[in-house]
């Protein structure tokens, strides 16, 4: 299913209105603009309230589903779409300009012209999301859906337009197959930016197919981690365990591991046991993860236990697990509630993390109040981008985006005078 | 009895020769004469697949492997497995039977459609063989690979299949087509689109092999699937056979005409709970592992695959009274789309 002009038309007729869509482009960019972020705004918040009311759950749910997300995050993150959310998210975003920098200069923020969105399959990077963060700066959106894509971006950005009709000349969505590149090269070189998702290999391909020019705005991969010290409390490491079971550990901010201030692998292990104990109980309270996830982790695990780690320490149960490791080093866990704890002193922060540079994202910093502001300063110089306590995922309007404001990145400022 | 037997002498033997497998057992505290009725199969400790991935370990040495064989890999890894001439021979029986059993034997020359890899010596993906060997069980006419070795490698060519099904269709001789149930589906499917349909010749039979895996994303049932073969092809269910096996459990399983699997003597089959590994009951889902005494080369007695599955002992309509395996899929298909797991492929560089 492709989107063009505010019309659903079968893909096969892909190639027909490709031609043509470099000109209509041209003639949208124009014409005085008719695209304004309250036009978006309302769209969006009209759409909200119908997505709240249950109305395309039969949509959305098999994509939860397979990317094992739960029904309450994604409501959290529906909400992101309502009026408050979004004018709040362009006010943090936008901000205000200083209209005049000097006598007689004026400045204003312009959209970067045509973006073309490159989306990934999952929920973090819903392909609609990415478009209409493009249509709040005021752009004209290419999207290319990802493989498998079960037609929910479509329906979405079609009803938006139903919302909306002057946004009919600013949302095209295409359905090209990622070896097409052919057709995803035409549409970098129209494009004034290439928004990318997924993994570097995607954010390669973007930078091989964009003119030197074409400015790359990747979001890419990352991983997250919590850090505690030896004074974490329970009620601190129970809120880290639920978060570790409502995001089954595969979103970017999803917490992989523990690292522990500590070079005590006593206290390591201690930590690890009584975080297991709470994983366990906030696994059993919120329903278990995916079989066939569980399966896998399953035989993993009895496979490493075959193979006797050296300085490995395993507690596992229910599907769930927390291997105590030897090494201080980032690293993804098996997923779907299994978690390692390393030792790292903070001392080893900076020199440990800082390699993993544009890899890092959030870490959930459970500690005293008084430890707090010296280690945040570690962490941050080490290249993390979010501080949260356990709760890593928490959804906030007006949030930066690994580090940057998207709506920022999709405008360019424009002096006059 | 005679299984069990025949596993505490294959136990022994791997037990003795091959050091890896003495360690697994003695650290789990098993020993090969622990071995003595059928309840002590459930305790036998078990090789996951992925250990065989990690490992590659053999019970005799390489000069006496006379087939070197990987499994298809889906995952990246693949097993390493070897096979020696006493096992190798057992396995031909086990062929010769079973294909006799559901009468797959035939005088008949055919034309042979496979689905699947044309063999090469670069290529030690064990279904290339199977299927290769598969063309014996008639005389072999002609034989037309679903993916042709190159200059570049494997190309798909099922343009040239499609072609040959239209020419085969118009003469005499049955066609035996072979190969993975995605292959054959996609052409039925393209077939269908270009408006093509053919009535193969009488004798005619499709079989599939090497599993439904591929089909997650389509969600083909069975029986769509059926629908489609006698549409397209003229082939009715009764001519539809379906093989399942692994590398790391070469053992022949062929459906029956109600298409279950049924165990077939040389093989048992233990579902365990996802959890905590302990055997589940008839009909509860788990974990496939699959035990046989077949195969002296390597430790692959009790294997663990990544395959979830129920065994079922309700009575078949096919008359066979072994249980039988309904395979559901593998295990963590979906951890392609995590976005996590896309940054540690980076940092692993």
């Amino acid at each position: 299913m492709i989107l063009m002009h505010g019309e659903i038309i079968s893909s096969e007729m892909e190639s027909k209105y490709l031609t043509g869509l470099y000109e209509d482009c041209i003639r949208t960019l124009a014409r005085p603009g008719t695209v304004t972020a309250e036009k978006v705004i309302n769209a969006c918040d009209a759409l909200y309230r119908r997505v709240k009311s249950g109305e395309f759950d039969a949509l959305i749910m098999p994509v939860l589903q397979m990317s094992d997300i739960s029904y309450e995050r994604f409501a959290d993150m529906a909400r992101l779409f309502s009026k408050e959310e979004l004018e709040y998210k362009c006010k943090m975003e936008l901000g205000e300009l200083t209209e005049t920098l000097k006598s007689g200069i004026r400045r204003k923020r312009y959209p970067l012209g045509i973006l073309f969105h490159i989306a990934a399959g999952n929920v973090d990077g819903l392909p609609a999301y990415s478009v209409i963060e493009g249509l709040l700066a005021g752009n004209i959106n290419i999207l290319k859906l990802p493989a498998g894509d079960n037609g929910l971006s479509v329906r979405l950005l079609w009803e938006l337009v139903q919302c909306e009709p002057d946004l009919k000349d600013y949302i095209y969505v295409f359905d090209v197959p990622s070896a097409d590149v052919g057709t995803l090269k035409a549409f970098a070189r129209m494009a004034d930016g290439i928004v990318v998702w997924g993994g570097d290999e995607a954010v390669k391909a973007a930078r091989e197919m964009a003119d030197v020019t074409t400015k790359i705005i990747a979001w890419g991969h990352k991983l997250s981690f919590a850090y505690v010290t030896e004074s974490v409390t329970d009620a601190q490491l129970e809120v880290l365990a639920r978060h570790v079971c409502t995001t089954n550990q595969v979103l970017c901010s999803s917490c992989q591991g523990i690292f522990v201030d500590t070079e005590d692998r006593e206290v390591l292990e201690e930590i690890g046991r009584r975080f297991f104990a709470l994983l366990q109980k906030a696994n059993r309270e919120m329903g278990r993860a995916d079989m066939g996830m569980r399966g896998k982790n399953t035989i993993r695990l009895y496979t490493d236990m075959l193979e006797k780690p050296a300085g490995q320490t395993f507690f596992s149960a229910d599907g769930v697990s927390v291997i105590v490791k030897e090494d201080n080093e980032l690293e993804l866990s098996y997923l779907f509630r299994n978690v390692w704890v390393k030792a790292l002193s903070r001392e080893q922060i900076v020199p440990v993390l800082k390699k993993h540079k544009n890899h890092l994202q959030t870490c959930g910093l459970l500690c005293k109040d008084e430890e707090r502001e010296v280690l945040e300063d570690k962490l941050i110089r080490a290249g993390v981008v979010r501080l949260t306590d356990g709760n890593m995922s928490r959804t906030v309007a007006g949030e930066a985006h690994d580090g940057t404001y998207p709506l920022a990145e999709y405008s360019r400022i424009v002096e006059i005078g | 009895m005679l299984f069990v037997k025949a596993m505490q002498e294959n136990c022994l033997y791997q037990y003795e020769n091959c050091p890896e497998y003495a360690r697994i057992l003695d650290e789990k505290g098993f020993h090969p004469k622990d071995l003595q009725t059928s309840q002590d199969l459930e305790r036998l400790p078990f090789i996951p697949t992925l250990y065989f991935k990690r490992h590659a370990i053999f019970s005799m040495p390489g000069e006496r492997l006379l087939i070197k064989a990987t499994s298809s890999g889906t995952s990246g890894k693949m097993s390493r497995m070897g096979f020696n001439a006493a096992s190798l021979y057992r396995g031909f029986r086990m062929v010769c039977r079973v294909g006799k059993y559901h009468k797959l034997f035939s005088l008949r020359p055919s034309h042979y459609l496979i689905f699947g890899y044309e063999p090469h010596s670069s290529n030690k993906i064990v279904f290339s063989k199977t299927a290769y060997g598969f063309t014996y069980f008639a005389p072999a006419l002609s034989r037309s690979y679903a993916l042709k070795y190159t200059r570049d490698g494997y190309q798909v060519d099922l343009e040239g299949l499609k072609e040959k099904l239209i020419k085969y269709s118009k003469g005499k001789a049955p066609v035996r087509t072979i190969g993975f149930p995605a292959y054959t589906y996609f052409l039925l499917k393209q077939m269908k689109e270009e408006g093509i349909k053919v009535s193969l010749p009488k004798g005619s039979v499709l079989t599939l092999g090497g599993g439904w895996k591929q089909f997650y994303a389509e969600e083909v049932s069975k029986k769509a699937f059926y629908d489609l073969v006698k549409e397209i092809l003229g082939i009715d269910q009764e001519h539809i056979f379906e093989f399942f096996g692994a590398v790391e459990h070469p053992i022949l399983y062929t459906d029956c005409r109600c298409h279950h699997f049924h165990v077939p003597v040389y093989s048992r089959v233990i579902i365990r709970d996802v959890d905590n590994l302990q055997p589940v009951e008839a009909g509860k889902p788990g974990l496939v592992n699959l035990l046989t005494p077949m195969v002296d080369s390597v430790p692959i007695l009790s294997i663990m695959t990544d395959d979830l599955g129920i065994l079922h002992k309700e009575s078949c309509g096919c008359g066979v009274t072994s249980p039988w395996l309904e395979i559901l899929g593998r295990v963590g298909i979906k951890d392609i789309i995590t976005c996590a797991a896309g940054a540690e492929a980076v940092l692993k560089e």
